[in-house]
């Protein structure tokens, strides 16, 4: 699905220089789900921006279903991004003057997809999900683990072939955490690629392989056999 | 705890500099415009205030009700009585005094002018107080011939040489006399009605030959009459006797009074304080133009509205800001800070605030007032040691800093620590945004409004100065003078002479010549009519060249022919009392509406009758109807009006040319100066005499389109303050937004659209209120433009102010779009 070769980013601000990434090359196939693991500032979430095409890497190569994007613009990426790839945040990054069904209507909203299409498929996910009970509450009113829930709904009802998810149980408690990640192992059976970046081991475990990084390089990556 | 405070206000003020910048300029340019109407108003209020009997100075007004004709309103009253309402009132008034500004020709040595001298009574001096430079007013007006001075005139004849004793020639209606200088005294201030340059005594006798009009007849209003009420008299006891003292006081010679009817039924006399007249007082004859009520009204109720506008800003920003303040309430509370201290915390910032801009309206106010006085002709200064502006200061900046600051403070004050610490949760209730949004549109309201009424203003200005005028005003010289003494020997030599003129198309004689004002009226009956009910038409003399100079269209006849004996005016000479005259004579077309003839071709032939003194009566058949020509004003209905072709009472000379004004006036001004050298020569081009009509309407719209920008500059401040305030508080948002795929062109129009709505939601307050109002306003106007045309002037400022929304909030609208999704959602 997407390969990265020698791919480095580096931050420079007046002073500092960090090299966020240093050289890294990593492989995902179509219908994995990989955890990434690895200290604070190691450069998980830099990694995934990249990958989710939200930030440009300094140089290597990106290539994301066979187009090297590297170089692509803005525009470019938003419209690849747009079409292959939903978001799940550590903090939900739910629009809090929306109600919940709004929230998840605004995945479709830059599709140009017809209304009454819109409004069934963000009902089929949010069934889906087990938050339709909720659909015009507003996010304030709902618990962290609903939130997220919204956030899941929100980043799938695109049909997107790929999820990023940086620490999407970072703000639960571990029993809605294990709900969410229970939802995106049903997604990922259904064969959505999932690349979740996390600091819990046993929520590493849900994957099918972990990439544990450290200062910019990638450290080890272990498989786990398939139960 | 009181230092900690300030700082905290200094700190806040310099870390939120766009914050605070906006808030310093919005109300530093509000306060400003505010400061200077309020000049302007209080100067209008105080006309008049400083004479020591100001209190008890009034001045009489004549008002004839004319049946079939709007009242013929005037300021002004009849020469006899001053002695009549002396008498009648001898309990209740002191002194009474006139004024007639008769524009004599003063010549010293071989320099000679037109001068603004006014002929009064001595009892002038015991009522006006003037400011004395040298000399006695008492002393000067009891004497037939001495004259008092002001500065300027005893500067522009002397110099530094002493001016008192020094002799100047008067000549003006038959009387030339030499004046000795005995007094002199300081210009008088603008904030006065009265308007002169020099004083004389009244002598009638100078004038009874030939012009007992001015002071000696009945029912020729030409006087400026004050009076003084005796100590301790209450106004009541004059102004409730006006109709008493028509019907008993006055010597009315009404022969034609019919049964049952009274003097007071025709004449109104009423008096008003001289402190009232500057902004009251409606007629004509005033020595100088006056305001009116309703510019001070309009204009203070712009500061108002700017002031409103300012301190809007102040509560939107202060309230959209306090989000970012969330914090800092939630921990000083924690830590102890009751919700009292943390109002007069937050109260004291936004004084400090308006404190700031109230600095910076001080210096626009110095920057601006030298152009300001002078574009509204006043010279108006603002003193910091006068109490009262001192108060209007200091109630500003408290009234702006708490009114604009309280409600926010009290939000603010009120966050909940628990709800604000825990994170993720927008301390923002959903009331202020509304509120906020409300108070948008209200400011955006007014500032439409307020378009549109600069518009309106202005639109009716031009309606009324290209309004046809029914001649042609183009390429024509007035000449005013032509009857002073000098020139009215020549007048037929100098029309020859200017006729031979190159350039010269034709010159006509004539009474009066356009946009003066002038009122000259006769009485008219129609002869075998069933009722004996006179109506008045106004009179104007012309010569045979009249109508073709001014290019007046004929409806129906015949104009005069110089061989007709029978079209000129019959002199009275000789012709013994009760007898009665014939002429022909020329109307216009309203004339024919007021004598109920029908058609111009129907009215040709038909006769009316006027008296001409002695019993005697003149016939006159009407031999051709002219178009109505707005020759008087546009301001004014139209009258009827005759033409009698009478080279007895000539005023001025009009000629019309071709070629260059500037050169064919000066050629005229050679021709005169060689006919009558002691005559000072005037001119006047028409088409700039009919827009110094509307130099104050023009005034008025320019000061209002002024004014009204500055609101808008102030609202518009204000907006861009709360867009960049919003989209901060919406950078998640637009993250997220962008994050699904949504474009920058996606975002700017999000922002857009949320800042157009309130604008278009306050045109559809400010239209109808502005369409009301100004349709009412435009009531006023006997010519006025299409009540329609309004609408596209509703139309044009909506799409102004919504173009300016949107230039003042694009900008940053577009910039955050452009920020890249990551930012926002990194750090939440
Ligand atoms: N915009 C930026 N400017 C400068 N340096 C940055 C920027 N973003 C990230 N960094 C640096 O890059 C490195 C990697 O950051 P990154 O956010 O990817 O870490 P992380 O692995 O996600 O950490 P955490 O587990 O705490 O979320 C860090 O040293 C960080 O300080
Ligand atoms: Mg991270």
């Amino acid at each position: 699905m997407l390969k990265l070769h020698n791919l480095s980013k580096v931050y420079r601000s007046d002073e500092v220089e960090t090299v966020a990434l240093n050289s890294i090359n990593i492989e995902i196939e179509q219908g994995e789900f990989v955890a990434i693991m690895g200290p604070s500032g190691c450069g998980k979430s830099t990694l995934l921006n990249i990958v989710g095409m939200l930030d440009s890497p300094s140089s290597g190569e990106y290539i994301f279903m066979d187009e090297d994007v590297a170089g692509y613009s803005e525009a470019q990426l938003s419209e690849i991004r747009k079409h292959n790839i939903g978001f799940i945040f550590q903090s939900f990054n739910l629009i809090d003057e929306l109600t919940v069904e709004e929230n998840i209507e605004l995945a479709l909203l830059y599709h140009n997809i017809p209304a009454s299409e819109r409004k069934a498929r963000v009902a089929k996910v949010m069934d889906k999900v087990g938050i339709a009970h909720r659909a015009s509450h507003m996010p304030s009113q709902l618990s962290g683990g609903q939130q997220q829930r919204v956030a899941v709904a929100r980043a799938v009802v695109g049909d997107q072939a790929m999820i990023l998810a940086d620490e999407p149980t970072g703000n639960l408690d571990s029993a809605h955490g294990q709900e969410v990640m229970e939802m995106l192992q049903s997604l990922n059976e259904e064969g959505t690629t999932i690349v979740m970046v996390t600091h819990s081991p046993a929520h590493a475990d849900y994957a099918r392989r972990t990439i544990n990084l450290f200062d910019g390089h990638v450290v080890t990556e272990n498989l786990r056999a398939a139960e | 705890m009181f230092q900690n405070y300030v700082n905290i206000a200094f700190r806040n003020l310099f870390k939120h500099k766009l914050y605070s910048l906006i808030n310093i300029l919005g109300l530093g340019v509000g306060l400003a415009a505010c400061i200077l109407i309020t000049m302007f108003v209080r100067d209008e209020l105080n006309y008049d205030t400083f004479w020591s009997n100001a209190d008890s100075i009034q001045r009489m007004h004549t008002t004839f009700n004319v049946p079939g004709r709007e009242p013929f309103v005037t300021v002004v009253a009849m020469g006899p009585a001053k002695e009549a309402i002396t008498t009648y009132f001898d309990e209740e008034i002191e002194y009474s005094t006139r004024f007639n500004g008769l524009r004599p020709i003063v010549k010293i040595g071989d320099k000679s002018f037109d001068e603004n001298v006014h002929w009064t009574d001595p009892e002038t001096a015991e009522i006006f107080d003037f400011d004395m430079i040298s000399g006695d007013m008492r002393e000067t007006l009891r004497d037939t011939s001495s004259i008092a001075i002001n500065e300027t005139m005893a500067k522009k004849y002397f110099g530094d040489q002493d001016p008192m004793g020094k002799v100047m020639t008067l000549t003006v209606y038959g009387l030339q006399r030499d004046y000795r200088v005995t007094a002199v005294f300081r210009d008088l201030p603008h904030n006065t009605v009265l308007d002169f340059q020099a004083l004389v005594k009244i002598v009638e006798s100078d004038f009874e030959e030939n012009f007992s009009f001015l002071f000696s007849q009945w029912f020729s209003v030409n006087n400026n009459l004050f009076f003084k009420l005796r100590d301790g008299v209450n106004p009541e006891r004059v102004t409730a006797r006006w109709d008493e003292f028509a019907d008993n006081g006055v010597a009315l010679p009404l022969q034609s009074l019919r049964e049952g009817t009274k003097p007071s039924d025709f004449i109104k006399f009423s008096s008003m304080p001289i402190k009232d007249i500057q902004l009251n007082a409606v007629g004509g004859g005033e020595m100088k133009p006056t305001g009116s009520m309703m510019n001070v009204i309009i204009f203070s109720s712009i500061a108002a509205l700017i002031l409103v506008i300012a301190s809007i800003n102040f509560m939107n920003l202060a309230t959209a800001k306090s989000t970012q303040r969330a914090r800092e309430v939630a921990l000083r509370k924690v830590l102890g800070a009751s919700r009292v201290q943390l109002l007069f915390q937050f109260l004291g910032e936004s004084i400090l605030l308006a404190l700031c801009g109230l600095v910076l309206g001080l210096v626009l106010v110095e920057l601006t007032s030298p152009l300001y006085s002078d574009f509204i002709g006043k010279d108006l200064v603002f003193s910091y040691v006068d109490p009262f502006n001192l108060s209007i200061i200091v109630g500003l900046v408290l009234t702006v800093g708490i009114v604009g600051g309280i409600y926010p403070a009290a939000v603010i004050s009120g966050f909940r620590p628990a709800q604000v610490l825990k994170a993720n949760k927008s301390a923002e209730t959903s009331g202020s945004a509304a509120l906020r949004s409300g108070l948008v549109i209200f400011q955006f309201a007014i500032s439409i409004a307020l378009i549109i009424a600069a518009a309106a203003v202005y639109g009716q200005q031009k309606y009324a100065t290209n309004i046809d005028p029914g001649f042609n005003r183009e390429n024509l010289i007035a000449i005013p003078g032509v009857s002073r003494r000098g020139m009215v020997e020549n007048q037929q030599a100098f029309k020859e002479e200017v006729l031979r003129l190159p350039g010269v198309v034709s010159a006509a004689y004539s009474f009066d010549r356009p946009s003066t004002g002038n009122e000259s009226n006769v009485s008219v009956t129609i002869p075998g009519a069933e009722t004996d009910q006179s109506i008045l038409i106004g009179r104007q003399d012309i010569d045979f060249d009249f109508v073709s100079t001014y290019q007046i269209k004929l409806l129906a006849g015949r104009l005069y022919d110089r061989n007709v004996a029978r079209d000129s005016w019959p002199s009275t000479e000789g012709v013994e009392a009760g007898q009665i005259l014939e002429a022909n004579i020329l109307v216009n077309k309203t004339a024919l509406a007021k004598l109920g003839f029908g058609t111009p071709e129907e009215a040709i032939g038909r006769v009316i009758r006027i008296g001409r003194g002695e019993q005697r009566q003149q016939d006159m058949t009407i031999i051709g109807v002219l178009d109505d020509t707005k020759f008087q004003s546009v301001r004014r209905q139209m009258r009827p009006e005759l033409y009698p072709l009478s080279d007895s009472s000539y005023l001025n000379l009009t000629v019309r040319y071709s070629g260059d004004g500037a050169a064919m006036a000066d050629q005229i001004r050679a021709i005169w100066e060689r006919i009558a050298p002691d005559v000072p020569f005037n001119f006047e081009f028409v088409t700039e005499s009919v827009l110094q009509e509307f130099t104050e309407e023009e005034r008025t719209a320019t000061l209002l389109a002024v004014f009204s920008g500055l609101a808008v500059l102030v609202a518009c401040l204000g907006l861009y303050g709360l867009a960049s305030f919003t989209a901060e508080r919406r950078t998640k948002e637009i993250g997220v937004r962008k994050v699904m795929g949504a474009t920058v062109l996606d975002i700017v129009r999000l922002l857009l659209w949320q800042f157009s709505r309130p604008v278009l939601i306050a045109n559809l307050i400010a239209w109808p209120v502005a369409l009301w109002g100004l349709s009412s306003w435009l009531e006023e106007f006997p010519y006025r433009m299409d009540f329609w045309m309004l609408l596209p002037m509703c139309a044009g400022a909506g799409a102004i102010a919504l173009i300016i929304a949107w230039g003042t909030v694009g900008g940053n609208a577009a910039k955050v779009a452009r920020r890249n999704p990551i930012t926002a959602l990194r750090y939440e």
